[in-house]
């Protein structure tokens, strides 16, 4: 574009197109135009190729599609429970049989399935007290400010690494297989898992922390682990509570489907009602299931914000 | 400043000075009140821990053993069926990437359903909502096992099931992007006298588009990875071969494959934050 004039007439007038300021300026668009569309062509042809292996692997063509759409309506019509309105709170009768179409009907094993969502919660709890003592201890070393020397910020960083790398549900596979099936299991996968995670978070707060308190100790003789407990934990404290307690609802989300595996809680009947049933069991325990996320959800979002609001933070 | 200045603080000045000013000093139930939390949170990891029976994690030495060693020596290595695996890689990228685009195509038309802007009528909106939270609420992997079991095993299953949940998230934080913008564009793309459509392609989609571009890209590379898991409940892709050769005993197998599904984890984030970089210009990484 060096050619390009906008004292258009004198050029214009030494023979050739005109070149004035309109004229330049068409060209200089047509070009980019130009440029633009080869590559919007380029990616139109990418993203076809991509698309055309992806149909063709995974086979995902229109009458597979057409199979099984109309099998998706039937089954979700069949984990329907067939309420009905004048029978919705009725009673077991004599015989202690609920009456069909009774919410005791629906939820004929409703005390099998509040205990094992207070087996998920706790599961959760654990897991991420575990998982944040493992992440709080780990943290300081994995962040490059405060690391104490460069193998320690290596071995601490990778290790966390490979501990978020692993999907939670394949670590709970290998427990399950080495420690049996049960909620030990799934503790200990998410409590791996959750370590890696908010280490990285953790060592990220770390390293945005003032340097200053911490000087302040080091100029008073302090040992490492005191300048981190007296110059570092105070100013990451609020930001920790914080990540453990979004944490804290991934986990539940996590702890509710790490039982599809045989390790506890929940997902173990979720599993088995949606596998060996179909019937309005499945509806039954998935909206228990979403009920209980949600409830912790929003009890765990007014905690971080009474918390954060009390810190002033 | 010498130590005298210091140990000449006798006993009787800091009880002025305490008796002066009681709340510089630390008193028992200060001390209390701060170390509870502490010694509850404690408490309850090792009456937990308890209640899971932590002690079988010491009976399980031999078997962890047996597996590790079996994870670490890889043998008859030319009867591993590379192909299969990574046909199952392959199945894998191909369900995060269908799963994905039409998520996106669903979420393009569902999003402007759940914007406070553009969706005048609140009952409509709402009920598009609540709709998108049940979507969302139900993990990933549930759907999975839903879909298995009304479409059988496969990757269809498992397309569908990235598709739903991302549909849910995706329409979300596309709603909250068109809620977003900026009106004047519209106004002006209104004055021309353009039609609902025309306002929508003129006045909100250059405007999100670079929004909605970024947050897909970012669920492709999200999606390939919970894909891997998906194969685990049966629904297509390599989490079902590494299952399948779990089940079977095969632990050396399972290594190889999760060693490739990391590998690929890494390559598939080093590679969508190019694109995003490349294709929004986002600065920092995501």
């Amino acid at each position: 574009m060096s050619d390009i004039s906008l004292t258009g007439g004198a050029v214009g007038a030494s023979g050739g197109p005109p070149r004035d300021a309109v004229s330049t300026f068409e060209a200089h668009r047509a070009e980019l135009r130009a440029t633009r569309r080869v590559w919007n062509i380029i990616i139109l042809a990418a993203f076809t190729i991509c698309l055309g292996l992806s149909i063709w692997i995974s086979q995902f063509y229109p009458d597979r599609l057409a199979n099984g759409v109309p099998r998706i309506f039937e089954y979700f019509a069949t984990i329907i429970p067939d309420l009905q309105w004048d029978l919705l709170f009725e009673g077991r009768d004599e015989a202690g049989r609920a009456v069909a179409g009774s919410l005791t009907y629906w939820y004929t094993d409703f005390w099998t399935y509040v205990a094992l969502i207070w087996e998920t919660i706790l599961m959760a709890i654990t897991a991420t007290l575990l998982g944040t003592a493992v992440a709080f201890v780990l943290s300081f070393p994995a962040a490059n400010n405060l690391a104490p020397n460069s193998w320690v910020y290596w071995l601490s960083r990778r290790f966390l690494e490979i501990c978020r790398g692993i999907p939670e549900i394949l670590l709970a596979l290998v427990f399950v297989f080495a420690i049996g099936i049960g909620p030990l299991a799934g503790v200990m996968a998410i409590a791996i898992h959750s370590a890696g995670a908010l280490g990285k978070l953790f060592a990220e707060v770390n390293e945005n922390a003032s340097s200053r308190p911490v000087d302040g100790i080091t100029a008073v003789g302090g040992t490492w682990p005191e300048k981190m407990l007296y110059g570092v934990v105070p100013q990451v404290a609020p930001n920790f509570f914080s990540y453990a307690m979004l944490r804290f609802e991934i986990n539940v989300r996590a702890s509710s489907i790490i039982g599809f595996v045989g390790a506890g809680g929940i997902g173990q009947e979720l599993n088995r009602v949606i596998s060996f049933y179909s019937d309005d069991r499945v509806l039954a325990v998935l909206a228990l299931v979403v009920l209980t996320v949600t409830v912790i959800d929003l009890i765990s979002e007014r905690i971080r914000h009474r918390f954060i609001g009390r810190e002033n933070f | 400043m010498s130590m005298a200045s210091i140990t000449a603080v006798s006993a009787a000045q800091i009880d002025t000075a305490r008796a002066a000013h009681p709340g510089a000093f630390d008193t028992v139930g200060g001390q209390i009140r701060r170390w509870f939390p502490w010694g509850l949170a404690i408490v309850y990891v090792i009456g937990s821990l308890w209640y899971f029976d932590v002690g079988r994690l010491l009976d399980a030495s031999d078997r962890v053993l047996a597996l590790l060693r079996n994870f670490v020596v890889w043998q008859d290595m030319e009867t591993w069926q590379y192909a299969n695996i990574y046909r199952g890689i392959a199945q894998t990228l191909a369900m995060a990437f269908l799963g994905t685009l039409l998520g996106t195509i669903g979420a393009l038309l569902v999003g402007f359903l759940a914007a406070k802007n553009v969706m005048p009528i609140a009952l409509v909106r709402q009920i598009v909502r609540r709709i998108l939270d049940v979507l969302r609420g139900i993990d990933q992997l549930v759907w999975g096992l839903v879909f298995v079991r009304a479409v059988g095993l496969g990757p269809l299953a498992g397309v569908l099931a990235i598709f739903v949940s991302d549909l849910g998230t995706l329409s979300k934080l596309y709603s909250e992007a068109i809620e977003n913008i900026d009106r004047k564009q519209v106004e002006g793309i209104r004055a021309t006298g353009a039609g609902p459509l025309g306002i929508i392609r003129y006045g909100y989609i250059p405007q999100v588009l670079p929004v909605f571009i970024s947050q897909s890209l970012y669920f492709w590379e999200s999606n390939t990875r919970s894909a891997t898991i998906l194969g685990i409940v049966g629904a297509g892709g390599i989490g079902m071969i590494l299952i399948e050769r779990f089940r079977a005993s095969l632990y050396d197998q399972v290594a190889f494959v999760v060693l490739n599904v990391l590998v690929l984890i890494f390559a598939i984030d080093w590679l969508s934050k190019r694109i995003r970089l490349w294709a929004v210009g986002e600065k920092h990484d995501g």
